[in-house]
């Protein structure tokens, strides 16, 4: 669990981690985005600004040359008033931009108008169609000599520009005027043109200067006065000014635009971008969390496994040390020879071998527990140990299996069933008694003529052995189990098997089948219970080839035999001679004896029985009953030790020949010592009572 | 098998151990060649662990008592166990060999 809490702050880590680089690319791109749409904006607003300017001096320009022109036209007719007053109106009719255009002259320049005499040309309606309305609007109640535009315009000589001012008389509109001074031909100052411009087309520089919806601009006179006033800002609205000066006015014209109108696509992008993050982090939540949680599973379901594993390495372990292994076992039996095996398809299996002895009785069986695994391999520890202990007491077949199906129906809550050959093998007589409940009929391995050594085969039989159909253990709990019997000869073997070796597989799915398995079997018709084994299990493997084993494979072989060895003649076999006797289990006393009477007889055919070029062998069997029996038999030239003169014992050192001693000491140490040449063969019996 | 040969004075000692069989005399009778070489002095066939005794062993024996005959040697084995004494007894060798212990 350690490492399932590691896990989940693995992944929390990788939220976090993988969170805050989102929010750092997110920022670093908001922030990078929103200066350069402020520095857009800002050179936008600037464009537009000089844009503004430039028409504000494009008037204001037109402006000073239309006061100049209306100058010089004043000052070519100064002399005639009504040329001057006609000249404002030619004006007016020639640039659009003038509202009004008026010239003032100093007092009694014309003596017949009086003192005051301005003659003004303005735009007006004339019958619902604009035209333009000359007078003379000087009098002593529209005093002009006080205004500040004829001061100025008097005294500057060029154009002067008054503060824009809201007109009084006309339009009512701001307006601002310029002057100019007028000269007569002289040179003096005789007169000021005032032209007068209406400050209403600034209302249409918004096309320059309302760059953005809800922005909006103010132009404000040098002095303060607003020439065009801006809107009301909204309180809590964040609000970017721009400002700027025009140059030949020196009017401040101010920008203001909502930040939130500024960044509106940007925050609109934001928002999908912020939601797009949003939707990948959650994304990221659910992998990492499911992932975590798989972790978790696959951390838990590993250990666990890891658990199981070593659980049912030891199971196997446990089960293993069930079965026999000791090969052969009983050393004191040596007409038996037994070897048995398994090989589990999984870690622990559901077949079975055991054997024991009681009473010079072999109890044994082989069995299949339907399934495998671990389910299979406790039954078949069931079962195991329920052979034991009902074969501890039971000796007929029949009662065994009935016995064990009883006790495992009882106790069968899975439905498993079990399939087995049990035997007890009688070892005095070689009577086999029997129950097949289910299982795979044994095999028979048969040979008549042991004595034949090179023809064995020739005499060889292998057969099934014939099985009634009783049931498998753990169906019918009161199942009739019958018994059968056979008798066995010396040298016959029975081979037990699970189906485990006839069903085993190769990758086209061919089977081993019970034709392969009798073919090898005849090939092993003398050998050791282990050898054959090991064959047979070699031969499977070879079959199966790289095909997983789909099955538990179990062999027991059972050798009833009379106890023999087979030797070469080579004197060098002597000691595996000695170990043979000491197999045998014969009384002790008799051990030195034997040994010696066989040694001097097996020894004497391995030197002078075969020609010295030619291998031969020489074959000792034992047979016990009230004597013990020795046949040595070999296929060397006829010799017949018994003809061999006595030594005389009684004659002194010099006197005695150097050989002869053996058969001396074979007499002395046997009861009995018969030769028989049969088939060829030198057949020498000894026999020894006990 | 093992055969060991010392000589302690006027004694030459020879100890066998093992299994004196057919398939061992071979090495044996190599073993034993110095003592069929050696004359008047006195052979010990010391068989204290010697365990048995074939035809060929007792072969051996003979042929080291004739050389020690013919050389005016004498020979005496020592510490032969029950089995062994069985096979001298039934061979006539108690008559041909004087055993001590």
């Amino acid at each position: 669990m350690g490492k399932a809490k590691s896990n989940r702050h693995h992944g929390l880590w990788i939220l976090i981690v993988a969170a805050a680089v989102l929010e750092a690319i997110s920022c670093t791109m908001y922030f990078t985005s929103r200066a350069a749409i402020k520095r857009e904006a800002e050179q936008r607003v600037q464009s537009e600004l000089r844009k503004a300017e430039l028409e504000i001096n494009a008037v204001t320009i037109e402006m000073e040359a239309a006061a100049k022109m209306l100058t010089a036209l004043a000052e070519r007719h100064i002399e005639n008033p009504d040329s001057v007053a006609n000249a404002t109106h030619v004006l007016l009719q020639t640039i659009d931009h003038v509202s009004s255009a008026g010239v003032a002259c100093e007092p009694y320049l014309y003596p017949k108008k009086g003192r005051w005499y301005e003659v003004c040309s303005s735009r007006d309606t004339c019958d619902g169609k604009p035209c333009i309305y000359t007078r003379e609007i000087g009098s002593a109640s529209h005093n002009y000599f006080e205004t500040e535009w004829y001061k100025n315009g008097l005294s500057i000589d060029s154009c002067w520009w008054s503060e824009p001012y809201l007109d009084a008389v006309g339009a009512r509109t701001m307006i601002v005027s310029c002057t100019h001074p007028i000269r007569d031909k002289k040179g003096n100052i005789v007169a000021v043109t005032c032209i007068d411009l209406s400050l209403d087309y600034l209302q249409d520089l918004s096309e320059y200067l309302q760059i953005y919806k809800d922005s909006y601009y103010a132009i404000r006179s040098h002095d303060g006065l607003e020439i065009v006033p801006g809107a009301d800002t909204v309180p809590g609205r964040k609000y970017h000014t721009y400002d700027e000066e025009i140059d030949a006015t020196g009017w401040h014209i101010s920008i203001k635009i909502p930040e939130d109108v500024i960044f509106a696509d940007l925050n609109h992008i934001g928002r999908i971008v912020g939601l797009l993050m949003l939707i990948g982090l959650g994304l990221l939540i659910f992998i990492v969390w499911r992932s975590g949680r798989d972790m978790i599973q696959l951390v838990e379901t590993t250990a666990r496994n890891q658990k199981m594993e070593n659980e049912l390495q030891i199971a196997r372990a446990i089960q293993m040390a069930m079965l026999p292994k000791v090969f052969p076992p009983y050393s004191d039996h040596p007409e038996l020879n037994v070897y048995g095996m398994v090989k589990p398809a999984k870690e622990v299996g559901g077949d079975l071998y055991d054997f024991f002895i009681r009473h010079d009785k072999l109890f044994f069986c082989v069995g299949d527990v339907s399934g495998k695994g671990v389910p299979a391999a406790l039954v078949m520890a069931v079962t195991n140990s329920l052979f034991r202990s009902i074969s501890a007491h039971e000796e007929q077949p029949e009662d065994i299996v009935s016995l064990m199906n009883k006790a495992f129906s009882q106790q069968n809550t899975q439905d498993m069933f079990l399939t087995l050959f049990l035997g007890v093998l009688d070892l005095t007589t070689g009577k086999l008694d029997y129950c097949n409940a289910g299982h795979n009929a044994p095999v028979l391995v048969s040979v008549h003529e042991l004595s034949e050594l090179n023809e064995k085969s020739k005499n060889s039989k292998v057969e099934s052995v014939n099985v009634l159909a009783n049931l498998p253990l753990g169906i019918v709990e009161d199942f009739p189990y019958l018994a059968q019997s056979m008798q066995l000869e010396k040298g016959d073997m029975l081979f037990l098997y699970t189906d485990g070796l006839t069903e085993a597989e190769n990758s086209d799915h061919d089977q081993f089948g019970e034709q392969r398995m009798a073919e090898v079997l005849a090939s092993l018709i003398d050998s050791r219970p282990r050898h054959v084994s090991d064959t047979m299990q070699a031969a499977v493997e070879a079959f199966v080839g790289e095909a997983e084993q789909s099955d538990d494979l179990t062999m027991m072989a059972i050798r009833y035999q009379t106890p023999a060895i087979v030797m070469r003649n080579d004197i060098q076999q002597i000691p595996t001679l000695a170990e043979w006797i000491d197999g045998l289990g014969i009384p002790e006393e008799l051990n030195m004896p034997i040994n010696l009477a066989l040694e001097e007889i097996v020894s004497n055919v391995m030197l002078y029985a075969y020609p010295h070029d030619k291998s031969g062998q020489v074959f000792v069997e034992c047979t016990k009953g009230e004597s013990l029996i020795f046949t040595v038999t070999d296929s060397g030239i006829p010799f017949d030790p018994t003809q061999k003169g006595e030594v005389d014992i009684t004659l002194s050192a010099e006197e005695r020949a150097i050989g002869g001693l053996g058969i001396h000491l074979v007499r002395q140490l046997m009861d009995e010592v018969i030769y028989n040449r049969e088939d060829d063969k030198n057949v020498l019996t000894l026999i020894k009572k006990i | 098998m093992t055969t060991t040969i010392t000589t302690n004075g006027n004694q030459i000692i020879a100890s066998f151990a093992g299994r004196l069989d057919t398939a061992a005399a071979v090495q044996t009778a190599e073993d034993i060649k110095p003592l069929l070489e050696v004359s008047d002095k006195e052979i010990i066939l010391d068989c204290t662990e010697l365990e048995y005794i074939s035809s060929s062993g007792l072969r051996i024996f003979l042929t080291i008592r004739k050389e020690a005959a013919a050389h005016g040697c004498k020979v005496i084995v020592r510490n032969i166990n029950a089995d062994i004494r069985q096979v001298f007894v039934m061979t006539g060798f108690v008559s041909l060999f004087e055993i001590r212990g």
